[in-house]
Order: C-alpha cells, then structure tokens, then sequence
C-alpha cells in the first residue's frame, strides 16, 4: 500500500499579505501606543519613542535574521528553544502567550475606545459598565468565531491594513504640511520636560507601539519564499511603523491645533500632547489628533476612528489565533501539554487552547475594568498600584511580557550565530565580529548586544516603573514554569535539560519545506565541508 | 473658530519625506529579488512570447497538419499573434509550375477553409495562403524568411500512419534548416514510447484505446 504523505500547510502567503498579517498586529500598537506615551512622557514622547524604536530596530533586525533561517511556525519561542534550550524556549514562549492574551484584551478595550469616538455612550469615563460589556462581547464573538473556524481572510487584512497605510500616511503629511510648527515642538520640550521616571515609564509604554513583529515569523511556515520574502516584508514593517511612530510623536507635540482643546478638569487650557494623553482619551489618540488636521480633518473625524476600531479588532483577533498556534507549538514540541494540540471533533481547531487563553484574557479585562466599575477597587488600586487605569494594566503586562520574550531572542540570536553557524542566513544584522568556535567559522552579532541592552534596559524600567507589570508579569512567569515542572516530570522528560533534537536533518527539512531549495542545497554543502574538515583534523596525527 | 493653517518649510519637508519615505518602502518590499527557479520561468515566458510571435502553420500534400490547427489558434490567441496558414502543392519536375491541378487545389481549399473555421471560432485573425512549389520544405523556408515567422507548426507526416514513422523527409528539412522555431505535432498513436502512469507502456492508438486496456 503506498504511504500516504502528510498533508503540508500551502505556501500562499504573498509578501503583500506577509507583511499585512504583521502590519495588521504591530500597526493597531500605535493606536493604543501614542496617546499612552505622550500621558506619560509628556515633551520627551518623541524621545521615548525613538529609544524604543531603536530598540525596535534592533528587535526587527532579530526577528528578520532568524525568521528568514528558520521559517517554521513557533516564531520566538522556536528561536530561544533552539538557541538555549527547552525550558528557555518554554519562559520565551510563555511570555509571549502572555503578550498574545493582553493583546487580545488591550486591542479588544481600545476598539471600544475609538467606537466611543462616535457612540459616546461606550465612553469609559462615563459609562464604564457597557464599555466593560462591549468589551466583553467583542472577545467572547472572536473566541466563538475562532472555534468555529471563521478567520478574517488575508485579503481582507491585506485591504484593511492598505486603507490604513494610506490614511495615516494621509494624515501625516497634511499634518506636518498645515498644521507643524518647529517652534511649537520645541517649545513644548523644553516647558514639558518629564521626570526621570516618567520618562522611563513612557519608554517601556512607547515599546508597546512596537510590539507583534511575531506575527511576520509565526507565519513563516506559509510565505512563499520565506527566506527571501520575510526579511523584505519585516524591513518594511519596522520602517514603516518607525516613521508613524516618530512622526505622530513629533506632530502631536508640535501641532498647532485646527479647533480648540476642550479646557482640562480644572478649567485650564491644556496643550495638544496633555489632551491626547489623559485617562480619557488616550485610547483614541490618533482619531483625535486626526481631527486636528485642517480640512482633512473634518473627513478624518468619521472614518479614522471606524478604521481604527477595525484595525484594532483584527488585531485583538491576531492575539487569539496567535495565542493557539503557539500554544499548539509550543505543545508538539513536549513544552506544554499535549491537551493544547487537542482538536474539536467537528470544526477541527484548537478549542483547548483557544478557550483556555481566551479565558486568560477575559480574566486580565475583568482586572483592567475593576477600577472603573468599582469604586472600593479604585480605591485598592490608588494605594497599591498608583492609580493605575484598566489601558495602563493591560500596557503594564503587554511591556513586561515583550520585554522579556525579546530579551530572550537576543540571546538566541547570539548561540545561534555561535553554535549553528552552518545554517545559511540570507539576511545578517549588520556589523559582526568574526569568530571562531568549536572550530566553525561564526560571526558574533554587536547588534543583538545593543539590542539586548536596550531591552533589557526596557524590562528593567517596566519592572521599576510599573506596580503592576512588576508583580503580575513574573507571576505568570513562574505560574508557567511549575506548569511545565510538573508535565515534563509526569511526562518522564528531562526537566531542567532539553530533549534530544537532531537539528540538522531538521534544518535541511525546514528549508526543503519552505521552497528555499538553493539555502537547502548551501546548508548540505556547508555539513558535508563541515563534517569532511572534522574528519580531516581527527585523521592528524 | 478654526485656527490659520501655517505652512512652514519644516513641515513641508517632512510631509514630503514621509510620503517619500513610506512609499519608497512598500514598493520595494513588494519587488523581491526573484530566485533561480523564478528567473528559469521568467526566461522561458519571455522565450514563449518571443516564440509565437508570428505563426506560420503548414499544410501539404505529405504533412498533416489538421489537428495542430486549433494548437496554433489558441497559442495565436493567448499571445495575439499573427497567423499565417500556407498549403503547399508540390508541382512535379514532370509538369510546368503552372499546371492545373484542380484535385490538389480542392484539399488545399478544404484544409485552409478548416483553418480559418479554426481561426474564426477561437477569435483570431488568419491570412491564408495557396503556394506552388517544386519542393516544399525549401519554399516553405523561404516563405518562414519572407513572412518573418516566429514559429513554423506541423503536424505529422500523412504517409506517417501507415509506415509508422511520423516525420517525413520534408518535415525534417524544414525542422533541420529553419531559422525560426519549429513546432512538429505528432498525433496520440505514435506515442508508443511513452510509459503510462502504471509504469506500462502506452497502448498505440491513443487515449481510448489506453483507457479501454486499463
């Protein structure tokens, strides 16, 4: 009887799409990221922004080497396990499914933030019980739609994230054109200055803006042409949410403003950047500024917040389907429980997982909306945690979690280049230093280290600056690592140690798999050299 | 009240520098580097087009060239070409070239009315032509160079199913000597050669009498 072959994921993921399945997650970040930051880090907003976009930079470079050599679905925690090991892998892995849940929630929150811009009656300020609900709703409908197997289709990103492209570069440039005064900027930097530590608050918030490149390497698995395609399309991606980013800082601190800014809750008039940051409107920031623009932005008014609330939808829906893939990843491969590959018998998805860390998320939006629903909470989080708002706990987890994944990446990123030199990396992080290692020709990456350093200069600012992040971010941590103590224990697998992996036969499976039959045929060549110069030096007397 | 719009130069070039900026991406993003397999496809396209540029389909006497026809039509059709069928009466040493030879004269109207039938259903425009001719592939050749002919189509020798080799001298002159490309169409039956999906031998006599062994 002939062997039936497995069925393979297709390869149709265009670069187009490629680059919308990221763009779709990392794009909604700076509708939630700007108005955050610029209620934090107040005149230095701008300044935030470009520390955690070089951060970024560096992050994307890391993402764009090892998703391009290693085009297999996992994304970071694929990276780490095989860099640093199992349980490595695992607490990288774990901390982004931790990203993945609060993306769901934080996205999901912010979507009803940007409606309430035209149904006032879901303003959370004002109505904290059906912003809670619609919330809710909204999560409860993507969960349910994502067990029956409904997923918005890649064209449909593919439109949503072209149309948002448009309207923000739209934006933007008219922005800057009629309304950008340097003096203003300047002005604003200088009066506005924050303190130290809000200033490292606003930068381990201004990462949030930047976070879900994931996206582009969880997808490898189904990009035609990975090798070649992902690092185009993540280049792309971090360029083009780096100049937002930069761009909406610098405006939103040097605008001269189209209408009048509401007075502030004390009757004072308040600049651009302070309305834009408060607890009320910093979960709709863009839409605001986008009203500001001249004329463009009578029109700007009525879409912008429709865009983005649907941008900011499919986002929150990226967090489900994200958190169950990684989930399924991270189970085939003996780091969780074999119940996360578990499939419902009729619409074949991972209910498992998808209920499980939907579950999560519903829990982390119940925490977020507490403050505002009730005043006895409210008071408990005004001693403990600074006061904080439902969008500053959901950012709090959100920096902590990417901080800590990323951190985990650089690493990687660097044992790989040392000890798997051999898999061919058609595209490098700039400025290396040649080394040798275990007799292999490697190059060792200056850019990771910088990276490394800004971000665990990030982590460390989150751990410092946020009461909760602090507290709940490693508590999921170690509530993660007695689960996979206690299932690799049951399980008989080596705890502490990872199991046995023959990374080359995989290697070369991976690259076949993916199309990239030249890297393919380069990487068999570099182990056949490999192994003959091993045998060559062993044979020496 | 709206306040002034102030247009600064910073501003302006800002606004430019992003527009610049984010359009430059996206299409560079979108323009990879294509890879060796690619380049192969895009090579072949490009040979392709070339290839059909100008299609000459020959009719003779000795070269049957009926079920290659509607080929010629759709790859005319595909790549809007030109389509030039010629049938060629062979005059005998024997005879002076204006001879009449009424019989020859009526396949010839019969296989290019076929043609042109062809030609019309399938949406393309066909010139037809009647040529005399004391050797056929040489003044088939000639007629490739006046015409400018991409792609010569024949089909397979007439006397070919009989004898059971399928190209005739003047076929392979013509293949052997054109400075075009040359497309030769053997019909199903002589596929012998070739080795079905089972791994056994093709039956002759084409796709019915395969299906009816299987």
């Amino acid at each position: 009887m002939p062997e039936k072959k497995k069925p393979e994921l297709r390869r149709s993921v265009t670069p187009w799409g490629s680059f919308a399945w990221g763009y779709s997650d990392v794009g909604a970040d700076i509708f939630v990221g700007l108005g955050l930051v610029l209620g934090a880090a107040a005149g230095a907003s701008n300044v935030a922004f470009l520390f955690a976009g070089v951060v970024y930079v560096c992050i994307g470079l890391a993402y764009t080497e090892l998703a391009a050599a290693y085009p297999v679905a996992g994304g970071g925690q694929y990276f780490v396990m095989r860099g640093l090991g199992d349980i490595f892998g695992f607490i990288a892995g774990w901390a982004v499914l931790l990203d993945f849940t609060i993306d769901i929630t934080l996205f999901a929150w912010a979507c009803v933030d940007y409606l309430s811009q035209l149904l006032p009656v879901l303003n959370t300020t004002a109505n904290p019980w059906p912003h809670f609900v619609v919330a809710l709703v909204l999560i409860l409908g993507l969960l349910f739609l994502n067990i029956i197997g409904v997923r918005e289709s890649t064209a449909f990103n593919g439109v949503v994230s072209a149309l948002d492209i448009v309207s923000e570069t739209t934006i933007l440039t008219l922005g800057f054109l009629f309304a950008f005064r340097p003096e203003i900027l300047i002005h604003t930097m200088q009066t506005s200055w924050p303190s130290s530590n809000d200033l490292m608050l606003g930068i381990s918030l201004a990462i949030v803006s930047f976070v879900g490149l994931e996206s582009i390497s969880q997808a490898a698995q189904e990009t035609q042409r990975p090798a070649s395609v992902i690092p185009r399309t993540s280049v792309a991606l971090i360029l083009t949410i780096l100049i937002f980013a930069l761009s909406y800082s610098n405006l939103a601190l040097g605008m001269q403003t189209w209408h009048p800014i509401p007075l502030d809750a004390h009757g004072h008039t308040q600049a651009l950047w302070h309305w834009l940051g408060n607890g009320d409107n910093n979960g709709k920031a863009v839409a605001l500024l986008a009203q500001q623009v001249p004329y463009f932005g009578a029109v700007a008014a009525f879409y912008v917040p429709v865009l983005g609330a649907i941008l900011l939808l499919i986002s929150s829906n990226s967090g489900v389907f994200g958190s169950s893939r990684i989930a399924y990843a991270m189970s085939s491969a003996k780091l969780l429980p074999s119940a996360f590959q578990r499939v419902h018998p009729k619409f074949r998805t991972p209910m498992v997982s998808l209920i499980a860390f939907v579950g999560v998320s519903v829990i982390e939006l119940f925490f977020a909306a507490l403050p505002s629903l009730d005043p006895a909470a409210s008071a408990l989080y005004a001693r403990w945690f600074n006061g904080e708002s439902g969008l500053g706990f959901l950012a709090d987890l959100y920096a902590f979690g990417a901080a800590t994944s990323y951190s985990f990446v650089f690493i990687a990123l660097v044992a790989l280049r040392l000890f798997d030199p051999l898999s061919p990396r058609k595209f490098k992080m700039p400025f290396n230093i040649p080394v040798t290692v275990r007799g292999e020709r490697a190059e060792f990456p200056l850019v990771a280290v910088i990276g490394f350093a800004g971000i665990f200069a990030i982590l460390l600012f989150t751990l410092k600056t946020h009461p909760i992040g602090r507290i709940a971010g490693p508590a999921w941590l170690v509530a993660g690592i007695i689960i996979y103590l206690v299932y690799r224990r049951n399980k008989k697998l080596p705890i502490l140690r990872s199991q046995s992996h023959d990374w080359r036969t995989q290697q070369a499976e991976i690259l076949r798999n993916a199309g990239e039959l030249e890297l393919m045929d380069e990487y068999l060549a570099n182990v056949k050299a490999s192994d003959e110069r091993r045998a060559r030096a062993a044979a020496r007397p | 009240m709206n306040a002034p719009v102030h247009i600064t130069l910073t501003g302006l070039v800002v606004a430019l520098a992003i527009a610049f900026a984010i359009g430059s991406t996206i299409w560079w993003m979108l323009h990879p580097p294509a890879s060796f397999v690619q380049k192969l496809a895009a090579q072949a396209e490009t040979e392709f087009e070339r290839l059909v540029g100008s299609i000459m389909v020959v009719f003779s006497q000795d070269i049957e060239s009926g079920h290659m026809m509607a080929l010629a039509a759709k790859l005319a059709r595909g790549e809007r070409s030109e389509l030039l069928a010629i049938y060629v009466i062979e005059v005998p040493f024997t005879l002076p070239p204006d001879a009449e030879m009424t019989a020859e004269e009526r396949t010839a109207l019969d296989a290019l009315g076929a043609a042109e039938t062809i030609a019309v259903k399938n949406g393309v425009n066909i010139r037809t032509e009647i040529v005399r001719a004391r050797v056929t592939s040489q003044s088939v050749l000639d007629l490739a160079k006046r015409e400018k002919a991409n792609l010569i189509i024949l089909g397979s020798f007439r006397e070919g199913k009989y004898t059971g080799a399928p190209l005739g001298r003047a076929i392979e002159t013509i293949a052997a000597n054109a400075k075009c490309d040359v497309l030769i169409g053997v019909e199903g039956k002589h596929g012998t050669l070739l080795v079905d999906e089972f791994g056994q031998a093709a039956v002759p006599g084409g796709n019915e009498d395969r299906q009816a062994n299987v």
